[in-house]
């Protein structure tokens, strides 16, 4: 409410975003703003218009266990607190059956006529933060949530129990709409399982659930509380405490999930068979009510937005961060935040402590009159660029545009981009080059490198942050590796053009090592995995010249994988002694030999 | 989408199977020595 009445904040409820273009600092916003049919400030909520509605359907907020008219209030604190005609349900349109709420209103505030606006905003900065959507456990067939009435999602009984639900608080058993004496709630409905659901934790449900039995015991003394569980996760300050005052007040927590729920005809009691895994076997319990603790999954309708802000997502559809432990609110384009579960489920105080991270992230851009950017950015040779668009597809960060049709070259967004160095090592045209590792430095390097004796060197090109840091800390940590190892610093893997690795075997270097951050720690979203790639195609080339795939190698190796480095350079000064001479020469024949 | 296929490690000569899906790379370990430098063999034989 505070937000729809600052005077700062422009609120756009029942809207859609339809496009988003442009960069940081300058984003360009349409936004679909959706008819209401009702005035929103001439409307005073008086609610003559709904006592006269003679449409009534299932009230979305109230999860269909209660009902609305067509004309309606969605939730009671919505914002502005004006109505909405649902156009779907609504007698008065197309034709006109009905228009009692336009009788009704002595202000007429009702236009049947309205339509949809669209409005546009240049904005600076963008907060994604769209959430997640509640599981539907419905496919937990034996769990009868369609068949037993007295089975509840932990949604419904958050309705049940809260004060503006159906009940205004009271807690009752669908089936006799009496207090339950016995209640049991399943835990990891739908969270934490690979076939059914999501993968993940959702990390709230256990929280949750502690939650509401202690109110339950609070408000009803003697209901009888059950929690089956896997194992409960109550970490951070404050909920391990909570856990053990559920427990002491009697609630009893049983390790073992449910197997199936059958349903008493008569009585519409539930009874639960599970392996209580503390050592009691399979145990059956009678209750009279049970409630699925489900848990979060990506919206529906997620791939709109993300695809508009060109987002990613991890395999389990969650936003992804540029990096997860550096930079956990941005998002891979430049300028774009997130805030709460559309980035990971968590409770409301971490959704807080996002949201205020972001905000400031958002303000830091927007104080500035214009953006500093390292100057490690690309930059097109437009006499070289075919307009290939290759470039534009393997940009993680959606930096690059390019007009295909008019063959227009590409174009680098130098605020969105951050210097990977992807574009330059795919460009099949050597058309991008990147500032500060141009191919001239990086070859000129190799050169100096491979000058003497290269058949007594291991030429690494590692990674700025995590492979370079990680040999360095060899050397601090007062640790050796082998001598032969050269190393070529470069910002990203992503950097490593093949023809870098073929002009060394060229001169006669024995091995060839890529390092990088592993891909999960990438710090330029997944140009690691675009570099993994190329290797992978580059060991078939080699294969088909007759070279020793071999002899291209690549590791993993985070900054603080000092062992895995010095076992690595040592295997590898291992195997450089097994390449011979004539192995050597006939490379560089073959080499010398082939045009690309 | 995803299937189960041969890869070889380069660095210790070891076979071994995991799923592939093709230009979908993701981090791979040889289970033998540890070294990522494991070459995809989805077409070819030992
Ligand atoms: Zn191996």
């Amino acid at each position: 409410m505070d937000v729809g009445r600052h005077p700062k904040i422009n609120l756009l409820a029942y809207s859609e975003v339809e496009d988003i273009s442009g960069y940081i600092g300058n984003f360009k916003v349409k936004v679909r703003k959706k008819a209401r049919y009702v005035d929103e400030v001439e409307c005073t909520s008086c609610d003559d218009c709904v006592d006269v509605c003679p449409v009534v359907v299932p009230k979305e907020h109230q999860l269909g266990l209660a009902s609305r008219k067509a004309i309606y209030i969605p939730f009671p604190q919505a914002v502005p607190a004006s109505y909405i005609i649902d156009e779907e349900n609504c007698l008065g349109f197309n034709p006109i059956a009905c228009g009692k709420c336009a009788e009704k209103c002595d202000k007429n505030c009702i236009d049947y006529d309205a339509k949809d606006e669209i409005v546009e905003f240049d904005v600076g900065s963008i907060i994604v933060a769209s959430g997640l959507d509640v599981y539907d456990p419905t496919e937990f067939d034996e769990y009868g949530y369609t068949r037993f009435e007295n089975v509840l999602t932990s949604m419904e009984l958050e309705i049940l129990t809260g004060p503006g639900g159906v009940t205004k608080g009271k807690l009752i058993r669908p089936t006799d709409r009496k207090v339950p004496k016995s209640i049991g709630f399943i835990q990891c409905v739908g969270s934490r399982c690979e076939s059914r659901g999501t993968a993940y934790c959702s990390n709230i449900c256990c929280m949750n659930t502690i939650k509401d039995t202690l109110l339950l015991r609070e408000y009803y003394h003697d209901i009888d509380c059950k929690v089956f569980y896997m194992d409960i996760r109550a970490f951070g300050k404050g909920f391990e405490d909570f856990y053990r005052r559920s427990k002491a007040l009697g609630v009893e927590y049983i390790r073992g999930i449910p197997g199936d729920i059958r349903e008493d005809p008569k009585t519409k009691n539930l009874i639960l068979s599970v392996e209580n895994t503390t050592g009691n076997g399979i145990e059956e319990y009678e209750l009279d009510m049970v409630v699925l603790s489900v848990g979060m999954v990506p919206r529906k309708d997620s791939n709109s937005i993300n695809k508009l802000l060109t987002l990613q997502t991890t395999s389990d559809g969650l936003l992804m961060e540029v990096h997860p432990k550096l930079t956990p609110i941005d998002a891979p384009t430049a300028g774009v935040f997130f805030a709460g579960c559309c980035e990971a489920p968590k409770d409301i105080k971490d959704s807080v402590t996002q949201a205020s991270g972001a905000a400031a992230r958002a303000a830091s851009i927007l104080s500035k009159d214009k953006v500093k950017i390292p100057a490690l950015t690309a930059t097109v040779d437009d006499d070289l660029c075919k307009s290939c668009g290759i470039c534009v597809k393997v940009c993680p960060y959606s930096a690059i545009t390019i007009d295909m049709k008019a063959k227009e070259p590409a174009k680098i967004i130098e605020a969105a981009c951050k210097g990977c160095g992807t574009c330059a090592s795919e460009c099949k045209f050597d058309a991008i080059s990147m500032k500060h590792y141009n191919d001239a430095q990086i070859i000129a390097q190799i050169d100096a490198i491979l000058e003497e004796n290269p058949e007594e060197k291991v030429l690494v090109f590692a990674c700025n942050w995590c492979s370079y840091p990680g040999a360095d800390l060899v050397g601090i940590s007062r640790m050796q590796y082998p001598t032969s190892s050269r190393i070529i610093r470069i910002m990203c893997t992503g950097r490593l053009d093949e023809k870098f690795i073929l002009h060394a075997l060229k001169l006669g270097a024995p091995i060839v090592l890529m390092s990088g951050c592993h891909p999960a720690d990438c710090h330029y979203i997944n140009a690691s995995l675009k570099a993994q790639l190329r290797i992978e195609k580059l060991w078939n080339k080699l294969e088909r010249k007759g070279i020793r795939p071999e002899r291209v190698q690549f590791e993993w190796i985070s900054a603080s994988e000092v062992g895995k480095f010095v076992k690595t350079m040592e295997e590898l000064e291992e195997f450089r002694k097994s390449v011979t001479k004539k192995e050597i020469e006939e490379t560089k024949k073959i080499l010398s030999k082939s045009k690309k | 989408m995803a299937t189960e296929s041969d890869f070889k490690c380069l660095r210790c000569g070891h076979w071994f199977k995991t799923n592939y899906e093709k230009n979908k790379p993701e981090e791979r370990t040889c289970p033998k020595c540890g070294s990522n430098s494991v070459r995809p063999m989805p077409e070819k034989k030992k």
